[in-house]
């Protein structure tokens, strides 16, 4: 909840500064918010169903097993290649990443297959990277990123002593 | 007809795997649990829905405050580290999906970003952009996670981009963009 009012407080004051640019700058944000919002909200309203009925679907132990915050390295490696499987944009995964924390993933788990999602996406690579700057782009940007979601991961899991009521809140 | 179903192509996907996943469950595990599910997903909407909207008017705001491209010209390839971090900042400052990323790699590399600098950008858009944060890791994970994931993954643009410096393949843009 305070997260909450931090994130409104933060939003209106990144809003009230752009007010003082001028109006105009003012309701080019604003005109972004609802474009945006147009444009989110279809995929928002599909999406949803779809994370909550895909998790009475997932087989508990999938999640608190082979994700879990005692799965160690396993569970990250396994995270990291799930990750680069998932496509579409974050309509699809972070509802998918909600639905295995709140079964019982490990947050570093997760960190870890987000990072694969994001920097593997290898539908993303076909789509978009071979297509607009060439499959020797796509080779170099793949050795550079094949080992960042692990990384992450282990960072995450070091990072784990400063977020104590993550693990406890999830549930 | 096509052309619209091409332009909502995502949206049809999402709605397929939504209608196969209702059926499954409402087979395998009955009513009960679709019931359960279909509460779920109301209290998630409503629940992040105020959220959502804060985040989107946040980055909506922040493009009006903060330029990006411009910055090339720093990202050469004797840029060292410096470039990297400018590179990692201005793919973080990036919104939109890959249909804006992926050029901009091009207007990049065209006003002198070497292929190090490119790559950081690229990474760091795809894993740090600040408009997906704000609009869907924030308001459906919590600011906790959040903050855990986005720490995690800041050196990941720095390291990818160190990395492909020492990749021995040489990579020269595209002359133009496909149609």
């Amino acid at each position: 909840m305070t997260g909450r009012l931090i994130l409104a407080a933060l939003a209106l004051l990144c809003f009230g500064l752009a007010l003082r640019k001028g109006r105009p700058a003012g309701l080019r944000a604003l005109r972004e918010t609802r474009d945006n919002l147009v444009r989110i909200m279809p995929m928002m309203l599909v999406a949803m169903p779809m994370a909550t009925f895909l998790a009475e679907l997932v087989p508990a132990d999938v999640a608190s097993g082979w994700l879990g915050p005692e799965s160690g390295l396993t569970g990250l490696v396994v995270a990291s290649f799930a990750g680069g499987l998932i496509p579409g944009g974050p309509y699809a995964s972070f509802p998918l990443v909600l639905t295995f924390l709140k079964a019982g993933a490990g947050p570093a788990q997760m960190v870890a297959l987000i990072t694969g999602w994001a920097v593997l996406a290898f539908h993303r690579v076909v789509m978009w990277e071979i297509p607009v700057l060439g499959a020797r782009f796509a080779v170099v940007r793949t050795i550079s990123s094949l080992a960042l979601p692990l990384l992450a991961g282990l960072i995450a899991e070091a990072l784990m002593p400063l977020f104590p009521h993550l693990l406890a809140g999830m549930r | 007809m096509l052309a619209l179903a091409r332009r909502h192509s995502t949206l049809l996907a999402l709605s397929a795997i939504t209608l196969v996943a209702v059926v499954l469950v409402r087979v395998l595990k009955g009513p009960d649990a679709v019931a359960h599910a279909w509460g779920g997903s109301v209290d998630l909407v409503i629940g992040i829905l105020p959220s959502m909207l804060m985040g989107m008017l946040m980055a909506g705001s922040l493009r009006q405050l903060v330029p990006t491209g411009a910055l090339a010209k720093w990202m050469g390839a004797e840029s060292g580290w410096k470039g990297l971090v400018i590179a990692s900042a201005v793919g973080i400052a990036t919104p939109g999906g890959p249909m804006a990323a992926f050029p901009m790699v091009l207007v990049l590399s065209g006003a002198g970003a070497d292929i190090g600098c490119v790559i950081s950008f690229i990474v760091c858009w795809g894993l740090n952009g600040f408009n997906r944060i704000l609009v869907w890791e924030v308001p459906l994970l919590g600011p906790d996670f959040a903050l855990l994931r986005f720490l995690s993954g800041l050196p990941m643009g720095f390291i990818a981009g160190w990395i492909s410096r020492r990749v021995p393949l040489r990579w020269a843009p595209p002359e133009s963009l496909p149609r």
